[in-house]
């Protein structure tokens, strides 16, 4: 569980929705260069919400201070406030290791690890601390199901994990975070380097994922934002340029900026 | 090749550029020739070695009628009394190679563990020239040093004479962790960052991501690079010869004197006559290195052929 002390500001809510992410004037930098500015969103639990914007707008960046993946960046330093169950994520004495169990992430390009598939399912349950092999046994099973990858792998998952094809590996990839049960996943262009087969398939998979858990994807795939995504926020050069419920987003662009994007004027 | 036909213009009367091809074909010749010869020289001067080798090794067992079971198997080595049992060589080459394999692997899995994985990239650039400069330091100064500091400790702290399998272990671990250490560290750089951050994704500590992904992913490097150092081990002479007392016996212990292979060989090679049964013995003792050598090839190539696979 996460453990630290309440921060001191208080969040209203927005109506309706029911925020599992709170930010407040996210600023992230890279060294001095401001790669994310003055971000305040509310993001809805179980539901699809999609990252947009042209390269280097700062999408990445943003998706991983929810699970804090840009501590690994020695000159990534963010203020400002993400709120997450009462919690400051952005709070140093956060246990990340406890968060990432909770908020699971995947990357743009597959990477499983060089191990069994077995092992790859398994990986983040062992750290955790779980040894009962009928314990892990059933996690691979369900997670597996879950991502749609148990009847390609059931006779094979003592095989190594490089031996499945590229959309095999990003399902496995999916496999391994959803078997730690997490509320929310958050996915960078999981499909940019996928065949539209296996894309449709992760589409597919995610709008199941929905009905249980939060998504957050970026993507660079106008389509895919449109086809999976309830909401869709809109980032440009590091700024939240707009956000709103998908359909209208797209149909009724309220920044003009938004609009140039969508009509494919830069990008 | 000219090519005459009503329609085309004979090319080989002009400069032009589809002609290219055949120009740079004519400098690639050059070149090509020269990697070829030089190939063929390797590979014919260590095939003429390995012939060399053997035809005076064998001589042993031809010419003055030593049997091979007897070399092998033999456990008394004297030069004097005709006796060329190399079992006690055998033995302390392996008790040497194995010994400083097990002393120097930790201690250089933690180095390159630190320099790969804990220290920043800054930390990394003073540690590695440093590494580096330590392989290249000749094998007579660790001899050398193990002879002044560390025989004459062992015999005051420990016992025994000083000479021994514990000075060789020791200089000889300290020789090999460098290599040991740089090739390591080479295959943690070669882990793709991305199997450490899905990982830490997936809520491991820095260590269990260590030891759980980064660790495995480069074990083909770490294992190539153990048995590296184990080969340089294993055919060390000079340094071993300084400080293992010279014995041709079986090591009953650690602390004190023993032989191995090498050292056998460089500190008997000029008491031997030309021609003489001492002679090829010692060349018969070449001979098993070079198939030990062989050995160790055979198996870093089988590790690095499963790394690729
Ligand atoms: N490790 C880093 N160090 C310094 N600057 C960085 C680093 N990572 C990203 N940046 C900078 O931060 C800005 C935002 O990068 P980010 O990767 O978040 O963009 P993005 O929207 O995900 O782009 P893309 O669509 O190409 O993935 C860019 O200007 C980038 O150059
Ligand atoms: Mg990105």
């Amino acid at each position: 569980m996460l453990t630290l002390e309440k921060p001191k500001a208080s969040v209203t809510p927005i109506k309706k929705i029911n925020p599992v992410f709170q930010v407040k004037d996210l600023n992230i930098y890279y060294g001095d260069t401001l790669a994310v500015k003055d971000v305040s969103v509310q993001f809805p639990e179980r539901a699809i919400t999609a990252l947009i914007g042209p390269s280097g707008c700062g999408k990445s960046t943003f998706l991983r201070t929810f699970n804090r993946m840009n501590d690994l960046i020695p000159e990534a330093r963010a203020t400002g406030e993400v709120i997450y169950q009462e919690w400051n994520i952005l709070d140093p004495r956060l246990d990340v290791v406890a968060l990432r169990k909770e908020i699971g992430m995947l990357f743009q390009k597959p990477n499983p690890f060089p191990k069994s598939i077995y092992e790859n399912v398994v990986h983040g349950l062992k750290c955790a601390g779980v040894k009962k092999k009928a314990v892990l046994d059933e996690a691979v099973e369900i997670s597996l199901k879950q991502a749609d990858l148990w009847d390609e792998t059931r006779d094979r998952l003592t095989k190594s994990a490089l031996s499945l094809s590229g959309g095999q590996q990003q399902r496995l990839c999916l496999a391994r975070a959803l078997a730690l049960k997490p509320k929310v996943l958050l996915l960078d262009e999981p499909t940019s380097a996928l065949d539209p087969i296996s894309t449709a398939k992760i589409e597919e998979l995610l709008l199941e994922l929905m009905k249980e858990m939060t998504i957050i994807i970026v993507t660079h795939n106008m389509q895919q934002a449109a086809r999976i995504a309830d909401y869709t926020a809109f980032f440009f050069q590091g700024r939240l340029e707009e956000y709103g419920a998908t359909a209208a987003l797209f149909e009724a662009p309220k920044v003009e900026r938004t609009k140039q994007y969508l009509s494919g004027q830069f990008g | 090749m000219t090519i005459q036909s009503p329609h085309s213009k004979d090319l080989s009367q002009t400069n032009h550029w589809l002609l290219e091809g055949m120009k740079r074909y004519r400098r690639d010749l050059g070149a090509h020739i020269f990697i070829y010869a030089v190939a063929i020289f390797i590979i014919l001067a260590s095939l003429s070695l390995t012939i060399f080798l053997i035809t005076k090794g064998v001589q042993l067992f031809t010419h003055d009628g030593v049997s091979l079971f007897t070399m092998i198997f033999g456990s008394v080595w004297d030069l004097h009394d005709g006796k060329y049992g190399a079992l006690p060589l055998i033995a302390g080459s392996f008790a040497v190679t194995v010994l400083a394999a097990l002393f120097a692997t930790p201690l250089s899995i933690g180095t390159a563990l630190f320099m790969g994985e804990i220290a920043n990239k800054r930390g990394r650039k003073w540690m590695q020239p440093v590494i580096e400069m330590l392989v290249g330091i000749p094998s007579v100064v660790y001899g050398f040093i193990g002879l002044t500091v560390i025989v004459p400790f062992i015999r005051e702290h420990i016992g025994g004479i000083g000479f021994g399998l514990l000075a060789s272990l020791i200089v000889v671990g300290v020789m090999i962790a460098p290599t040991i250490i740089s090739i390591t560290v080479d295959g943690l750089l070669g882990v793709d960052q991305s199997l450490r951050e899905g990982s830490y994704a997936l809520g491991a500590t820095r260590w269990q991501m260590i030891s759980r992904v980064v660790i495995p992913a480069a074990s083909p490097a770490i294992l190539s690079a153990i048995l590296l150092g184990m080969a340089r081990a294993f055919g060390e002479a000079l340094a071993v010869q300084m400080v293992i007392g010279n014995t041709a016996v079986f090591p009953k212990s650690l602390v004190y004197p023993a032989a191995t292979l090498t050292t056998t060989i460089t500190s008997s090679l000029g008491e031997t006559v030309e021609g003489s049964t001492a002679n090829h013995s010692l060349w018969a003792l070449g001979l098993i290195l070079l198939a030990m050598s062989y050995v160790f090839i055979l198996v870093i190539r089988w590790i690095g052929r499963k790394r690729n696979a």
